[in-house]
């Protein structure tokens, strides 16, 4: 078989799943069957880094400026709200992030693994 | 405590708001439901030369699922309260995840983000508008499925079913979408659902293969419009060549646009350059690598002869042709000959492939990424050029003809330059149409360069109508003087149709300048 359902899916609540059983009443025949949801994913740190940021910031790409350098921890809190900031709210030709497409969970952990400079190996191989 | 005074959907009492904003939560989780002005920063953020304070939601929502998007449109209905649709809310430039006037709530559909099926037999996919390409691409590789997808340049952080729905184009051979979209489902207005196509037929397997199912063909009616709330849509996937040739041919003299579009035409159209061609002025392709200011500091728009140095310096043509070749090695050399031998033809052109172009100083890499379907931001890199955020894409259509390339590129140079702005162009050649597309790059820190910006943008809009030219798409401050320039009888029935599926005029008020 090769056709193929998938879903990254978030957390459905069973109060949600039970009002979801009971609009189903209102669908039309065919609808596409909901897949059983399953518990939902923050994706890794490294890996909404290479979805997202890694495009710009990159070094071999350099349309927006390194990220990627460790800071030392007396920078961390002024560093970290700084990144917070940027994404959700934007800056110059940066376009904004919203919590559907960064959740607060992942936006976190990317500015811990930022502030350590976790991708810092990686950037450079980039 | 924020002493800003609340923002309300237009017409409707706080009451009502609150009514309604519990109902949302009813059928959400609370946390779905976004009303915080911290939660709605980012849906706040415009490029366009409009006033912020126009573009401030009340609310934002966040379904899951077709059947809450369904009960939400209920809700509205029921308190007219009116909603924006967005899907992967990239569209940057157009309005980004804006609403169009201030007030609306943003329907939100990103985490709406299933890809139901990919079919590698017939090479279709049936996703739901939280689907990024970047999200489907990575799926197609981690199945090895030999299947390429064709994105527009922001690729990664965008969507197939928000760009398709707002006609967007990328550049394979696939890149007008609208024209590789197959079978939508849609919510309406009243919460109703509806499958166009085949999609009607219960069990059909050909929903995704068989565009026009029967009767009249809708899917039309649900682009750049404000009829309903496409939940699913179809698309075709294009199957990976054997081999693959992108190729770039300069032309130095800014006349010789006119000798490259008729030279490309007949190639385009018998589909011996199958994809999306682009021809790229040189101030495009160095500015998505150069900054302005190391070539000319003026707040006017930059002179040629800073655009010559930035030709000898950067190795970049004044036109530059990124054009692919795919199919068998043994088609592309025969193709290749027949490019070859058209263009060779005048003596003007600089014909190159391979190492010879990557060494060319413009877009060469991220063009040949994005002419074979691969995740690329690049052309991001045009937002450093002049600095401050400011874009807006004027992109009047036109035929590929080189007396109307060359008509429109004086046109626009002109009006630019009456406003002190650069003209940051290229032209997409589609089957036999062009987009002339202009990023009307500006400093949006800048108030007076906003209200230039703006106004040159009205008048470009104007005088290219005056010439019979009129626009593909266009941003949300600016969608209601395209409408006009589009005639009144079109207008009637766009507004007819809006009246009939949604009286209530609930779904994204002024999209395309469409109200009840
Ligand atoms: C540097 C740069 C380069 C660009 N290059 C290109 C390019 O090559 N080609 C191109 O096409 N664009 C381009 N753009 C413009 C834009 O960013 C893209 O078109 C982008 O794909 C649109 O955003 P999106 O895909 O997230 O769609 P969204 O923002 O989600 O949707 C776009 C619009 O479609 C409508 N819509 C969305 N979802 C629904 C729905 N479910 N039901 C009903 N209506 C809906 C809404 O009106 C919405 O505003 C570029 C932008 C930048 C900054």
């Amino acid at each position: 078989m090769q056709n193929t359902t998938i879903g990254p899916l978030r957390l459905l609540s069973n109060t949600r799943l039970k009002s979801l059983a009971l609009l189903g009443g209102l669908l039309l025949p065919m609808v596409v069957s909901v897949p059983n949801a399953v518990a939902s994913e923050a994706r890794e740190p490294a890996e909404v880094y290479r979805q997202i940021c890694a495009h710009c910031h990159a070094l071999d790409k350099a349309v927006g400026p390194e990220i990627t350098m460790a800071f030392p921890e007396t920078a961390h809190e002024a560093w970290g709200n700084y990144i917070r900031t940027t994404v959700r709210n934007g800056r110059g030709a940066m376009p904004s992030f919203r919590e559907a497409k960064v959740s607060d969970e992942e936006l976190d952990a990317l500015i811990q693994a930022l502030m350590y400079g976790e991708f810092a190996d990686t950037a450079e191989e980039e | 405590m924020s002493t800003a005074p609340r923002i309300l959907p237009k017409g409707v009492a706080e009451a009502d708001f609150d009514t309604a904003l519990g109902r949302f939560r009813e059928i959400l989780d609370a946390d779905s439901v976004l009303t915080e002005s911290d939660q709605l920063a980012p849906y706040t953020k415009i490029m366009m030369a409009g006033d912020d304070a126009d573009y401030i939601p009340s609310g934002a929502l966040l379904p899951t699922t077709a059947e809450q998007v369904q009960e939400i449109a209920r809700t509205c209905n029921e308190f007219k309260v009116p909603i924006w649709t967005i899907s992967t809310g990239k569209n940057l430039g157009y309005g980004s995840a804006a609403p169009g006037e201030t007030g609306q709530v943003i329907l939100d559909l990103h985490r709406m983000n299933r890809i139901i099926n990919v079919n590698p037999d017939v090479c279709t996919a049936l996703i739901e508008p939280g689907v990024t390409y970047q999200q489907l691409y990575d799926y197609i590789q981690e199945k090895g499925y030999k299947l390429w997808l064709d994105p527009p340049a922001p690729s990664a952080i965008a969507g197939p079913v928000g760009n398709t729905l707002d006609r967007g184009v990328g550049y394979t051979p696939y890149g007008e979408h609208f024209m590789f979209q197959c079978g939508m489902e849609v919510v309406l207005a009243n919460g109703e659902m509806v499958r166009t196509g085949m999609g009607g037929i219960e069990n059909s397997s050909s929903w995704q293969v068989f565009k026009w199912g029967y009767g009249p063909y809708i899917d039309g009616l649900f682009t750049q419009s404000n009829y309903g709330i496409v939940t699913k849509m179809g698309l075709w996937l294009m199957p990976e060549p054997p081999a693959y040739r992108p190729f770039l041919i300069q032309y130095q003299d800014p006349e010789d646009i006119e000798e490259i579009v008729e030279v490309l035409r007949p190639l385009r159209i018998s589909q011996i350059i199958p994809n999306a061609v682009v021809i790229v002025h040189t101030l495009w392709d160095a500015g998505t690598h150069v900054v302005r200011k190391d070539y000319y500091d003026g707040t006017d728009s930059i002179p040629r002869e800073a655009i010559e140095r930035i030709k000898r310096d950067e190795g970049i043509g004044e036109w530059n042709v990124y054009a692919a070749l795919y199919g068998t090695p043994e088609q592309i050399e025969v193709n290749w000959n027949i490019v070859e031998q058209a263009f060779s033809k005048s003596g003007k052109a600089k014909i190159m492939y391979g190492e010879e172009a990557e060494k060319r100083g413009g877009g060469f890499e991220y063009r040949s990424a994005l002419m074979k379907g691969d995740m690329n931001l690049q052309e991001f890199g045009l937002y450093n050029w002049r600095g401050g955020g400011g874009s807006m894409w004027f992109a009047p259509v036109s035929q590929a003809k080189g007396s109307e390339t060359k008509d429109q590129t004086a046109l626009a140079q002109q009006i630019l330059g009456k406003y002190g702005f650069d003209y940051v162009a290229e032209y997409i050649v589609g089957w036999r149409d062009m987009h002339h597309v202009i990023d009307l790059l500006y400093n949006r820190q800048d108030p007076d360069e906003t209200q230039r910006a703006y106004d040159c943008f009205a008048e470009l809009i104007d005088e290219f109508a005056k010439r019979g030219y009129g626009l593909y798409r266009t941003n949300t401050e600016f969608m209601e003087q395209v409408a006009g320039t589009f005639g009144e009888p079109l207008r009637n029935v766009h507004t007819a149709l809006k009246n009939a599926l949604d009286p209530n005029g609930i779904l994204s008020p002024g999209k395309s300048g469409i109200r009840q």
